[in-house]
């Protein structure tokens, strides 16, 4: 589903990507990890474009999304995103936040989309909140809610870029358990985590990076199990 | 809330509308004669502070322009077959009013002097009077000759012939001011000690105004001509003017004009109480109140809008576009808005012929002016709007400007509310310099009061209030609309 080849970032004179090749198939979850500086998120704002590329290139659905030509908009209305805050628009409803985009950018009647907004909120217990503005919710509410406005456009992959670092404790549980369920139900998925008991019980891939390439990837029983690279596994015995 | 789309062919809607509805396009005072509209007319400029020549009348509650140049302009207008429509304005925009073509001929006491020559043409002389010198009545006895005014403190009208009798009293010092009214405040207020004066002039202000009397003092040479003014070049116009005098001078008209308009001066008797004074004239401040309003909100809504545009070329990234902006808002933070007002109304005229009429002047020196603070307050809220927000816009697919029209504006106004607040409070208060070119706001009317009643502080104390008033009962609404837009920050 999504291609990766050679794919380099630099801001100013620091080189952040330095060569990533990767595959997303249809219907995976892939989890990376990494220490922090290592470019992990970089790389996940890479394949939306919301960071431009220096070198490479990045197949979508088959379409060259790196080409200047590009309309980078429609794609991204086929990819969303989960931010580490959230990022809610503090000054519209629940509601508002979430059927905003499939009304202006599907052209669903607004009817069509509280249905569906109030569907998927239903589906991560909070249709009760559909009237409240953001700053009235929790951090952990906050973020569900900013996953159910990305799967309201119905994407075909949803990337979360760190999505409980900003959270206290007790509320990653209740995120997670959205993401999870989300895995469970087929949907194609680039997360970026510190959550490694997540990563290994959700994740069909781990991709560990650091220094802007990826220096090992497995399936959680290989990565975690028996990684074979030293810096996986220093990297490792310091956050298990 | 923001559907720029929709709401700016609405303003241009109300802006035609409005300057449809509003007399005259805003000028001050254009009185036209009764008759057939179809007739050509003639625009006669003048400034109405000069008793007897011209002056304010309070006829039925409203404001007339009256005296003895008005009369002539009317003889010459029947000559011509034409509708007579007097442009009230103050005396030193005269001449640049009649070189940009907005009026035809000047007749508001004016001498024809070398440097007035070079810039208009003038009719033949009609009336000759002698300069004279007020002082407070206490001190009349102080300046029984020219030589007592030497080093004194002197106060003129601006650009009037008194002036330069003024400047040529040995060390005087000089206060030019911009009406007669000002000239006796100063005096009266002892700011300085004599004025020059118009003959006629100085008896109708002594016999409406107490303490103040006329020195025995002349100044040399003080006999001053009156013609009449018209654009250079206009050969036709002054043949027919002076075709008209002749007719006058055969009668002796011109005294009789004068005589008979010094007894419409016969003065008003103000009330003391500033209540029923303000009762009494409370026509002229709500007609000055229309336009003030009228002027400020156009002045904010197109400064609002020009000043998002603004902010958002600052902001796009585009080298040359920002500096357009950054030049743009220099420029118009850096000068007087007297300038900007000035060279909107009269240097487009002389120099590129673009004639707005004072009230369209006004609207677009306000609205540039205040979109040049508002450009800035935009600027400042669109870059205090976290970054996220742009990111989450865009990663749901919206475009750059759907996201910043639908996301970062509407928070990012909502965060300087109390700035953008302050700017259209100062612009409801800025507003009042348009009376420099004639509008016929609460200011003007203001000192139009001041002209008729002779009285100093009262048409000013009450002009202070209702900008007060306009300015407080402003705040409230924005403090209303501030609460409502805040709903959602409440926990």
């Amino acid at each position: 589903m999504i291609t990766v080849k050679n794919l380099q970032k630099s801001f100013g004179k620091n080189q952040v990507l330095r060569g990533i090749d990767a595959e997303i198939k249809q219907g995976e979850v892939v989890v990376v990890i990494g220490p922090s500086g290592s470019g992990k998120s970089t790389f996940l704002r890479c394949l939306n474009r919301l960071e431009d590329v220096t070198g490479g290139e990045i197949l979508f659905e088959g379409q060259p999304i790196t080409d200047k030509k590009h309309n980078i908009d429609k794609t991204r209305e086929k990819m969303g995103m989960v931010f580490q805050q959230f990022n809610l628009f503090p000054h519209k409803t629940v509601l508002d936040n979430i059927t905003l985009a499939p009304t202006k950018l599907l052209g669903l009647s607004k009817s069509d989309a509280d249905k569906r907004a109030e569907t998927l909120l239903q589906s991560v217990g909070l249709a009760d909140k559909k009237n409240a503005y953001p700053a009235q919710l929790s951090g952990g509410q906050k973020q569900r809610i900013a996953i159910v406005r990305a799967l309201a456009m119905q994407p075909h992959v949803m990337l979360f870029d760190e999505p409980t670092s900003a959270l206290d404790p007790e509320m990653v549980g209740e995120v997670l358990d959205v993401m999870k369920k989300l895995a469970e139900d087929g949907m194609t998925m680039v997360i970026v985590t510190h959550e490694m008991g997540f990563a290994r019980e959700v994740g069909d891939r781990i991709v560990f990076m650091d220094g802007g390439v990826i220096v090992e990837e497995g399936t959680p029983e290989e990565v975690f199990g028996a990684p074979k690279n030293a810096r996986t596994q220093d990297f490792l015995s310091k956050v298990l | 809330m923001l559907r720029l789309k929709r709401i700016i062919p609405m303003l241009l809607a109300l802006l035609m509308l409005t300057l449809a509805v509003y007399p005259g396009h805003g000028q001050a005072q254009e009185q036209a004669a009764a008759g057939n509209s179809e007739k050509k007319t003639i625009v006669v400029g003048l400034s109405p502070d000069f008793a007897p020549y011209e002056f304010l009348m309070t006829v039925d509650g409203k404001s007339k322009i009256v005296g003895s140049d008005v009369m002539i302009a009317e003889e010459i207008a029947k000559d011509m077959g034409a509708e007579l429509v007097i442009s009230d304005m103050s005396f030193d925009s005269l001449i640049p009013a009649l070189q940009s073509g907005r009026i035809d001929m000047i007749i508001s006491g004016m001498t024809p002097t070398d440097e007035r020559r070079q810039n208009v043409d003038f009719s033949d002389l009609y009336y000759t009077s002698r300069q004279v010198i007020l002082t407070r009545a206490d001190d009349v006895d102080k300046y029984k000759t020219m030589d007592a005014l030497e080093g004194e403190e002197i106060g003129v009208q601006t650009g009037s012939i008194q002036e330069e009798i003024a400047n040529g009293i040995p060390n005087a010092k000089v206060t030019a001011v911009k009406s007669i009214s000002d000239v006796i405040s100063l005096l009266t207020s002892d700011r300085v000690n004599a004025a020059v004066f118009e003959g006629p002039v100085a008896e109708a202000q002594v016999k409406n105004r107490p303490g103040i009397a006329i020195a025995d003092a002349v100044p040399e040479d003080s006999d001053t001509p009156m013609a009449i003014a018209v654009q250079k070049g206009n050969t036709e116009l002054v043949n027919q003017i002076n075709g008209t005098l002749e007719r006058l001078r055969a009668t002796n008209a011109v005294d009789g004009f004068i005589q008979q308009a010094n007894e419409l001066n016969s003065g008003e008797k103000a009330p003391t109480n500033i209540f029923s004074f303000f009762w009494k004239y409370r026509g002229f401040y709500a007609d000055g109140v229309k336009y003030t309003l009228l002027l400020s909100a156009l002045g904010v809504l197109f400064g609002f809008l020009i000043g998002l545009i603004v902010a958002l070329l600052r902001l796009s990234g585009v080298k040359i576009l920002k500096w357009i902006a950054v030049a743009y808002t220099e420029v118009l933070r850096g000068t007087p808005m007297l300038v900007q007002l000035l060279i909107i109304h009269f240097g487009l005229a002389s120099a590129f012929d673009i004639r707005f009429t004072v009230l369209q002047s006004g609207i677009i020196t306000l609205s540039i002016n205040s979109s040049a603070y508002l450009a800035e307050i935009f600027r400042a809220g669109i870059q205090g709007v976290d970054k996220g927000q742009m990111e989450a816009a865009r990663s749901l697919g919206m475009p750059r400007g759907m996201a910043m029209r639908t996301i970062v504006i509407p928070q990012a106004i909502k965060s300087v509310l109390p700035a953008i607040g302050n700017e259209f409070v100062v612009i409801i208060k800025e507003s009042s310099i348009v009376s420099f070119i004639g509008v016929a706001d609460l200011m003007f009317q203001a000192n139009a009061v001041r002209t008729l009643t002779y009285s100093g502080l009262y048409p000013l104390v009450i002009a202070a209030a209702i900008y007060l008033v306009m300015t407080l009962i402003l705040s409230k609404l924005l403090n209303v609309f501030e609460r409502r837009l805040s709903a959602g920050d409440n926990r």
